[in-house]
């Protein structure tokens, strides 16, 4: 089957998905009529789309960590802790690393020497692995909505397993979780995967269960110019409600500069559903997620609440229906249970106070909204061009020649010609443009934008300054001037 | 750039996707001189190895940022010596095993797995750069 911008037909998806459950053992417990039951009976405050969309309607931000161990006791000890001593509102079960390059040998062997070792040696949970049975321990086992959160370019049976057991969100998407994740996959591979998992999706939805998808915002989390990461959303939003998909929410890795952070989540929004429309997707419902700072962090705990409460108010105040959460520990790797809840408090502490406030319109927020949308527009326009009208084949395309391009990806199929630096008031900007289609208008802001900051650092434009914006934040500072300045 | 006749294989270990150190390391480690030869992310122990038998290397520095660490730099020391690289130096550094665990310990796990130097989170790569020089004995 080529790849192509359309609704897979139900003969389409049900052939492909035989072929998917016999990928690995677990994949035969699934019972297609069973797990409809399961689901339909699941009760509401368990359901993430529902969830979501009566925090839209309250105007209010929920908080969502990241967590997963190898084992299911341990995982639901965890999840559990994070909800009554962190407070969280929403669940993650996020996924191991091997499980994610589909390597469940290795996940096997990972479980076993965590049970040997007293202590977990995988970095997630291998729900595939313990299958719809130890999904459903856990699914049973807490008081919340459960997503599953990983960075899988197959993510299929991954997927039909968790869906089938109660897990209620997926996050994801055909670009989003390969570029970033992958060194060879091929993007019209990772694409027809998702269309896939989106599919799978949109039949739940069609048999009347509500499930939320999620792509992945931040993408490399290295300084990622918001045009660029929306962009990436706006496409895999279409892509998902092309197949079915209703609930959507469309990610944001904060940027650290608070004007274009809530210029950034506006934009999003406001574009992806002026989209919709466009093309006849009147039943979605879009919400969106705020992640809190996806770069280095300080190894200061002290500071690092200072990182993550900086990344609550900036969430709140651009008025995400979520936030993913860090943790004090960021800095150096998986946090403990402990410290994932401070986290979460910190997180939560602020929500509170700032319930209720928005960042007010001024001239500075409506200009940053309007050259976010313009860089956007003129993105989605050639995307639509280089596919002849078909969004999907569009995007391989415009990975092929660098008219989407993402920094610091490891993907083989990203162009990694374009190089993003901050200004001289920490917003990203494009430093270098590579093949991107800007027009002249566009890239004369950005360099002159950058040419301040040079100024005032007494310094060329250049790599440099987004080597030293890499580190900045790890080391106490938003933009990475040169010292004494 | 003046080089300093040493070449380092270096490489992000495993299923670990981190790319964005690793092209950092590359870009410092060619600035001091040395001849990198990059195997990027998601690499296998064969390929680190495959690496530096072709290219004659003087070390291998193993980055790890996911917490698998453990897992995947077992047995590395020794697949190093049935394919002939005798006491090649021997680095690894990163977010090398899951969660905050002390410090001390971790680094006798990893010695005792045959690494020459076992580097914390957050290292900057210009220390572990200083220190392949005094190994290589050019410093």
């Amino acid at each position: 089957m080529n790849l192509k911008f359309r609704k897979w037909t139900e003969e389409e998806f049900l052939r492909e998905r035989e072929e998917v459950l016999r990928q690995w053992h677990t994949g035969k417990e699934i019972n297609f009529e069973e797990s409809i039951e399961y689901l339909k009976n699941l009760p509401d405050h368990k359901n993430f789309a529902k969830k979501l969309i009566d925090a839209k309607e309250r105007g209010i931000t929920l908080a969502q960590p990241r967590a997963g161990v190898a084992l299911i006791d341990e995982h639901i000890e965890l999840l559990n802790f994070l909800d009554q001593k962190g407070g969280a509102d929403l669940l993650p079960s996020t996924i191991d690393s091997y499980t994610r390059q589909n390597k469940y040998e290795e996940c096997e062997r990972g479980i076993k020497e965590s049970k040997k070792a007293g202590r977990s040696l995988l970095n997630g949970f291998p729900g595939l692995n313990h299958g719809v049975k130890g999904c459903r321990e856990v699914v049973e086992a807490v008081n919340l909505p459960l997503q599953l959160r990983h960075g899988t370019p197959d993510a299929r049976l991954l997927s039909e397993i968790m869906t089938a057991a109660g897990f209620t969100s997926n996050e994801g998407g055909g670009i989003s979780y390969n570029i970033p994740y992958a060194k060879s996959v091929s993007l019209e591979k990772t694409i027809k995967d998702w269309q896939y998992v989106d599919r799978l999706v949109g039949w739940y939805e069609e048999q009347g269960i509500s499930l939320n998808r999620e792509p992945f915002g931040p993408l490399t989390g290295t300084l990622v110019p918001p045009s660029m990461s929306n962009v990436v959303q706006i496409l895999e939003c279409l892509m998902a409600a092309e197949q079915g998909v209703r609930n959507i929410t469309l990610g944001y890795g904060q940027c650290g500069n608070l004007i274009q952070d809530v210029a950034a989540v506006r934009a999003m929004q406001e574009q992806a559903e002026e989209y919709c429309a466009q093309m006849g997707y009147d039943k979605v419902e879009i919400t969106t997620v705020f992640h809190q700072w996806m770069g280095g962090f300080p190894e200061d705990e002290a500071k690092a609440f200072g990182v993550i409460s900086n990344g609550a108010s900036a969430a709140a105040l651009a008025g995400a229906t979520k936030v993913i959460v860090k943790t004090p520990h960021e800095a150096i790797g998986i946090p403990t249970k402990e410290a994932n809840a401070e986290g979460i408090k910190t997180t939560k502490m602020v929500l509170n106070l700032l319930e209720g406030q928005k960042l007010a319109d001024s001239d500075e927020l409506n200009a940053e909204i309007a050259q976010i949308k313009l860089e956007v527009k003129c993105l989605m326009d050639k995307v639509a061009e280089l596919g002849d009208g078909d969004l999907a084949v569009g995007t391989v395309k415009a990975f092929e020649q660098g008219v989407l391009d993402i920094p610091f990806a490891p993907s083989m199929f990203n162009a990694g010609k374009m190089l993003p630096a901050r200004d001289n008031t920490g917003k990203i900007r494009y430093l270098e443009v590579g093949n991107l289609p800007f027009s002249d208008e566009i890239k004369e802001f950005n360099r002159a934008a950058l040419q301040e900051r040079a100024d005032f650092e007494g310094r060329e434009i250049g790599f440099q300054m987004s080597v030293d914006d890499i580190f900045a934040v790890g080391k106490g500072k938003l933009i990475g001037r040169p010292e004494g300045k | 750039m003046e080089k300093n006749g040493k070449k380092v294989v270096i490489g992000v270990i495993g299923s670990d996707c981190h790319a964005v150190g690793n092209k950092i390391i590359n870009h410092v480690l060619e600035t001091m001189g040395f001849e990198v030869i990059n195997i990027g992310v998601l690499s296998p122990q064969e390929d680190f190895i495959n690496a530096a038998v072709e290219t004659n290397a003087d070390a291998i520095i193993v980055s790890s940022l996911y917490g698998h660490g453990e897992l995947d730099c077992q047995g590395l020391r020794e697949k190093c010596e049935e394919a002939g690289l005798k006491d090649i130096t021997l680095y690894v550094g990163g977010n090398i095993v899951v969660g905050k665990q002390i410090w001390e310990d971790v680094e006798k796990r990893f010695k005792n797995m045959g690494f020459d130097r076992v580097y914390k989170p957050g290292t900057p790569i210009e220390i572990t750069a200083g220190h392949l020089k005094e190994d290589l004995g050019i410093a």
